[in-house]
């Protein structure tokens, strides 16, 4: 059996280091040097990469790239402020505290034929085979961090899980 | 294509190493009059080169180089104008588009490799990107805060025919500029700086960079403001000016420390705020009860210092702005100059020559007493470049150049000769040591074959100096690898490439050899041998507050 660790919660996260992430969402020119661009910022301003998750933009040539970040020994806002001195960045949109959804998404094979406890968390049968059931699941990080915690009582085949996506919440 | 382009940016000298994938270009150089190319001898002498070149006339350097180890070898000149907001547009030839990623001869990921160390680049794999890449690449590195851009150009594209276009409309919808200066932030720091007991302004390379020096002064002599300028400021702010504080940093005067660190509201503009210049950050400027920064880069904002009152802005319109909004000022600030004028007097920049060997001083004060505020001064990097920057009195900007953020040694002799092709009008000294000097040395050809005007002070101590001293003061007294004296003798070096030099080694011989060097048409070099154990002072301790600095033991 596989195990995981929520992504959430590092070992090292104390709770001051839960407070160095942030949550950001940057509109991107999609281009050959943009991600490496991006990273690099990433990695030479000493952050750290917690989640990621890119796709598509509404304007063609642009993509979205949601971000969480830990900033390390910099100042919080270092991250935005980095990011935005890339010329192949067009927009930085930091919603770290901000009420949001923010959504994740996990694909799991599990040996177990009882799937009712996952079915009732909000769980989706993709296929069935003879090494066991895909199901999707899409929820907040805890959400899918209790999913996948449910997921090992199962007997996972395999497991992937994506980086989240985000969007503020309008009240 | 490329030329033409370059042509229509007004580019005068091209820096610059030919080879196998930028062949297509030299092919048709000939044919473009208006673009002179001066032959390095190696690539990285070239991108220092333009360099120089950038930061004596104030235009992009350009540098040429083809794929693989041409471009690598710019890697460190690249890093150098990154550090120090140097406006340079490197154009590298890459292997044919259809041959990148296949590991073909002399190919490199120069966009990987360069990356960090420009403000921008570009893979350029279609013609019709080349007119736009190039137009932007020139906005890009000459506005805002200015930067070394890399164009990397495949061979294939280099000789591909097109039409020929003129990109006249520009935009670049993810480079944001910053130059609207924030009315309300900018009252608010003029009455802050007017109303404290004990202010000071710290100028740095972004003053000179966006030309303020006249606006700060207006502001510093309204506001009766203390000004003391970073190692790459040095100019925005007259050394001999009653309100100068000359240098700040680990290796500042001694006022000027204590300026900053009794200062009650501290205004920093056109600056980094680097570990240079704080030392230990918890200890700096720890009376400061108002930090005030202007910088055109908002990342700068809080990145080593957070600032109560914050102007992202060009230098020039933010003083412009504040200026008007000085007011009253505080009735104790006669008192507070007074002090500054008391510490200058038992803090001075002093030095002994009694020990009977030469003194990097003696040179230098000779050497400004010829040159007044007439000549260029490059300097190398080491102990070399704080003398140079501590023992001339520089007046205005433009004056001294030296590699200040990346502190790349080798950098003196090329950037001279990039500096003397960018003014040809005005002297230009090199200052290096024995050390940095060989790093580059093979630059000389350059500066021989174009009859430059450029004379070398060699100050020669058979050393590493500033290692040795940081080893001797910091390290436990351990000299370890510093020792030079197996060098080449220098005079017989530019015999053999062809320039005359003299070797001194006395305090006497210092005015002759000035003397024959400034009657010598061309490039001249002096083997000043100097005092092996001399140091450069004040020095604060690695790892310790700016107060903590330590002058020369026998003043101590």
């Amino acid at each position: 059996m596989l195990e995981i660790k929520p992504q959430q919660a590092a070992p090292a996260a104390t709770p001051k280091g839960t407070d160095r992430i942030r949550v950001l969402s940057v509109i991107v020119e999609d281009g050959p040097n943009t991600l490496t661009k991006v990273s690099g910022v990433i990695r030479r301003r000493g952050f750290h990469v917690r989640g990621f998750s890119v796709g598509p933009s509404r304007q063609p040539g642009r993509s979205r790239i949601t971000l969480e970040i830990d900033h390390g020994h910099a100042e919080a806002d270092q991250v935005r402020k980095q990011l935005e001195r890339l010329v192949e960045v067009l927009e930085v949109e930091d919603l770290t505290g901000d009420p949001m959804h923010s959504r994740e998404l996990v694909v799991a094979t599990v040996a177990a034929s009882d799937l009712d406890a996952l079915l009732k968390k909000g769980a989706r049968i993709l296929s069935t085979a003879s090494d066991g059931t895909t199901v999707e699941f899409s929820g907040d990080g805890d959400e899918v961090s209790d999913f996948v915690h449910e997921l090992a009582r199962h007997g996972i085949v395999d497991v992937v899980r994506s980086g989240p996506v985000v969007m503020r919440r309008t009240e | 294509m490329v030329l033409e382009a370059l042509e229509r940016e007004g580019v005068e000298y091209i820096f610059g190493y030919p080879g196998g994938a930028n062949l297509p270009i030299y092919q048709h150089l000939h044919e473009h009059p208006k673009l002179k190319h001066i032959l390095v001898r190696h690539e990285q002498g070239a991108a220092h080169m333009a360099d120089g070149y950038a930061r004596a006339s104030g235009k992009p350097g350009v540098v040429f180089a083809t794929s693989g180890p041409g471009a690598l070898n710019l890697v460190t000149g690249l890093c150098t104008a990154y550090m120090d907001s140097v406006p340079m547009i490197a154009i590298t030839g890459q292997v044919n588009s259809t041959q990148v990623g296949r590991d073909a001869f002399q190919e490199s990921d120069v966009i990987g490799a360069t990356s960090s160390v420009t403000k921008h680049s570009y893979l350029v794999t279609k013609i019709d990107q080349l007119p736009r890449v190039i137009h932007e690449a020139f906005h890009i590195a000459t506005t805002g805060r200015p930067g070394p851009v890399l164009i990397d150009i495949c061979k294939d594209v280099q000789q591909a025919d097109a039409e020929r276009v003129t990109p006249e409309f520009l935009e670049i919808p993810g480079y944001k500029l910053n130059g609207h200066v924030d009315l309300g932030h900018a009252h608010q720091a003029a009455r802050a700086l007017a109303a404290a007991e004990r202010p000071v302004i710290l100028a740095g390379h972004g003053v000179l960079l966006s030309h303020a020096e006249h606006e700060l002064r207006q502001f510093a002599e309204a506001a009766a403001a203390p000004v003391g300028t970073t190692l790459l400021g040095i100019g925005a702010f007259p050394v001999k000016h009653p309100l100068s504080l000359h240098m700040t940093g680990f290796m500042g005067t001694g006022w000027c420390l204590k300026a900053v660190q009794n200062a009650d509201v501290l205004m920093m503009v056109g600056m980094r705020v680097d570990d240079r210049v704080t030392a230990k950050l918890s200890e700096f400027a720890p009376n400061a009860k108002t930090f005030i920064h202007i910088d055109i880069d908002g990342s700068e904002m809080g990145k080593n210092v957070r600032p109560h009152i914050e102007l992202v802005a060009d230098a020039r319109l933010a003083l412009e702005a504040m200026l008007p909004h000085v007011g009253a000022l505080n009735a104790d600030r006669g008192k507070w100059l007074a002090q500054i004028d008391a510490w200058r007097e038992e803090h001075p920049l002093r030095y002994k020559h009694s020990n009977g060997q030469l003194q990097p001083q003696d040179v230098l004060i000779d050497m400004y007493r010829r040159a007044r505020s007439e000549a260029i001064v490059v300097a190398d990097v080491g102990q070399n470049q704080i003398w140079a920057a501590l023992w001339w009195n520089y007046d205005r900007p433009g004056l001294f150049i030296n590699s200040g953020g990346s502190g790349t040694m080798g950098f003196a002799l090329p950037a001279a000769i990039g500096a003397k092709f960018g003014r040809p009008d005005l002297p230009v000294w090199c200052v290096a040591g024995e050390g940095g000097f060989v790093m580059t040395a093979q630059e000389l050809s350059v500066a021989v074959e174009h009859k430059l005007d450029v004379k070398i002070v060699l100050l020669n101590n058979f050393s590493l100096g500033m290692v040795r001293q940081f080893q001797d003061d910091f390290y436990g007294g351990v000299r370890s690898q510093v020792d030079l004296t197996h060098m080449p003798d220098f005079v017989k070096l530019c015999e053999a490439y062809g320039l005359p030099a003299l070797r001194v080694e006395k305090f006497e011989d210092i005015a002759p050899s000035f003397d024959a060097a400034e009657r010598t048409k061309g490039p001249f070099l002096i083997d000043f041998r100097i005092d092996p154990e001399a140091n450069v002072y004040p020095i604060v301790p690695l790892g310790k507050g700016l107060n903590e600095f330590r002058e020369a033991p026998e003043y101590a």
